[in-house]
């Protein structure tokens, strides 16, 4: 058996890690009291889940397949509808954003909070914004999902394009290209590839924000689990939590492959 | 004296017009959005008339009720308190995982497998999935949300964990290594000092993700600050909503801020 002991003289762990691990610890103690979670919950927690666990064994609803597909595909749509308008519009939104790219320093403030605002909000909470203005369907999905892309991809563009090195922006000016010419041919060349990647990342995160997202009644595949979860049909749920799983499962392999491909 | 314009010179070829690639990947996007629109039925005409009525609907957000202020403090505190929770818990398993999932340091191929595949089933799940799921096991209130938090959260630290420590240089595994070093001492000694930089600034990354996603984990039940703005949607009660969601906002952006500051001072 080794002993352990930190590499130091006296074989005591630095006063940095003693502090952090001392700080963290007080957070936790300090912040259970507004958790209410006691030690009888903890204690019958495990039972609990087990006992819901058990539920899942059981036959899955395999005529439901056909539905299942046809509710996965309308996610996948959605995610991949609202990625691609989020992506057209913060091209124009990243450039206004971008210090050195930006017509003028007031509009590029200007843009810059309008993105952060979109972003506060989760998908979620936009979601029952639009569901409440256009009504219950794929439409207010959609919106909800391009709006908080818009805001995250915007500032993403907006800060591949403030690391463009000045050195190329000098080199297209020197040849007297045009305002314009420079950001067409100096900036975004530039900061292209990695916005085409991650907008690879951005859509499986969209695909996961899609499922979810019928549970304000915004289209997907949400709406049906939460259904199935209300009405105790744990054969369709199983269904529904393992495409959900192989989906978003494939999606990541897929984008790592096609990312490594593209860098 | 030979006159300048009598010299030959060869002036090297121009290179190649540019042809930029962007335009087509546009072409190509617009293609893709009419398609999708198409075949989901979507007319986006539908969202400019709903634009009336969703400016008529945040209006009507315009009275922030912030009277009951300490309610709502309470109901922020005990967000956070799950987001801090959550996170505690992900990093736990995380710690645990992420050495067995990191290709140059896990002891079995087949351990690695396995721990990669639970992290990858982990990060799968949507963390409201999770949160229904709890809730409906475990009742209402905190415990299934920062559960919720704590495993969606974990697949995502323990993945970008390992990933960083594949990334330190395998010198510094073998210096360790030559030592006779075991494998919990390998990523205790070589593994963990290296990453530590990388890890920390993820951490706070992975606390900022989490407040946002306390705050609506509320809507299956799951406790916090969105349990109470699900019920005050639903009783069409907007100004205490909009009071709710004011403090989300000036939370949410004030974390971002810490978060973003404490980013940079780790980096």
């Amino acid at each position: 058996m080794t002993t352990w002991r930190w590499p130091t003289a006296n074989g005591l762990p630095p006063p940095a890690v003693l502090s952090i691990g001392v700080s963290i610890t007080a957070i936790l103690a300090l912040s259970a009291p507004f958790l209410d979670i006691n030690s009888t919950t903890l204690i019958h927690a495990p039972e609990h889940l087990l006992a819901f666990l058990s539920h899942f064994m059981t036959r899955p609803d395999w005529d439901w397949l056909g539905i299942l597909a046809i509710k996965l595909s309308e996610t996948v749509e959605m995610a991949l509808l609202g990625t691609l308008v989020a992506a057209l519009i913060s091209i124009p939104l990243g450039f206004l954003a971008a210090r050195n790219s930006s017509p003028h320093p007031i509009i590029s403030h200007f843009v810059r909070a309008c993105l952060s605002f979109v972003r506060a909000f989760p998908e979620m909470m936009w979601a029952l914004v639009f569901v409440a203005a256009v009504g219950l369907g794929v439409l207010p999905g959609v919106a909800a999902i391009a709006l908080v892309t818009v805001g995250f991809l915007g500032k993403f563009l907006a800060e591949s394009l403030e690391a463009v090195p000045d050195s190329a922006l000098e080199g297209v000016i020197a040849h007297g290209a045009r305002p314009m010419q420079v950001r067409a041919f100096a900036l975004l060349p530039h900061a292209w590839p990695d916005f085409v990647s991650i907008l690879f990342v951005v859509f499986e995160h969209n695909v996961r924000a899609a499922t979810v997202l019928g549970l304000v009644g915004a289209g997907g595949i949400g709406y049906d689990m939460t259904m199935a979860m209300r009405l105790f049909q744990f054969d369709r749920l199983l269904l529904i939590i393992l495409a959900i799983w192989v989906l978003v499962t494939v999606l990541d392999r897929l984008s790592d492959a096609l990312r490594q491909r593209i860098i | 004296m030979v006159q300048p314009h009598l010299i030959q010179t060869q002036l090297p070829e121009p290179p190649p017009r540019p042809f930029p690639i962007w335009p087509l990947c546009v072409f190509l996007g617009v293609i893709g959005i009419w398609s999708t629109a198409h075949h989901l039925s979507i007319d986006f005409q539908a969202l400019l008339w709903g634009v009336g009525d969703m400016a008529e609907y945040i209006g009507r957000f315009g009275r922030p009720e912030i009277a009951n202020f300490p309610r709502i403090a309470k109901l922020m505190a005990e967000t956070l308190a799950m987001a801090v929770w959550g996170t505690a818990m992900a990093l736990i398993l995380a710690l645990i995982l992420a050495p067995l999932a990191a290709r140059n340091l896990s002891p079995h191929p087949v351990l690695y497998r396995a721990a990669r595949e639970l992290l990858n089933g982990l990060r799968a799940l949507p963390d409201l999935l999770f949160a229904s799921i709890f809730v409906a096991a475990l009742g209402l209130g905190p415990l299934p949300g920062v559960l919720a938090i704590g495993l969606h959260s974990a697949g995502f630290l323990g993945k970008v964990l390992a990933e960083i420590l594949e990334r330190v240089d395998s010198d510094t595994y073998d210096a360790v290594r030559a030592t006779g070093a075991s494998f919990p001492q390998l990523v205790m000694w070589a593994g963990w000092p290296s990453a530590l930089q990388e890890a920390i600034g993820y951490t706070i990354f992975i606390i900022d993700r989490n407040v946002r996603v306390a705050a609506i984990l509320g809507l299956v039940g799951a406790g916090g600050i969105g349990m109470e703005l699900t019920v005050a949607f639903r009783l069409f009660q907007y100004d205490r909503a909009a009071g709710l969601i004011l403090v989300v906002l000036i939370v949410i952006a004030s974390i971002d801020y810490i978060s973003d500051w404490a980013r940079r001072r780790v980096r």
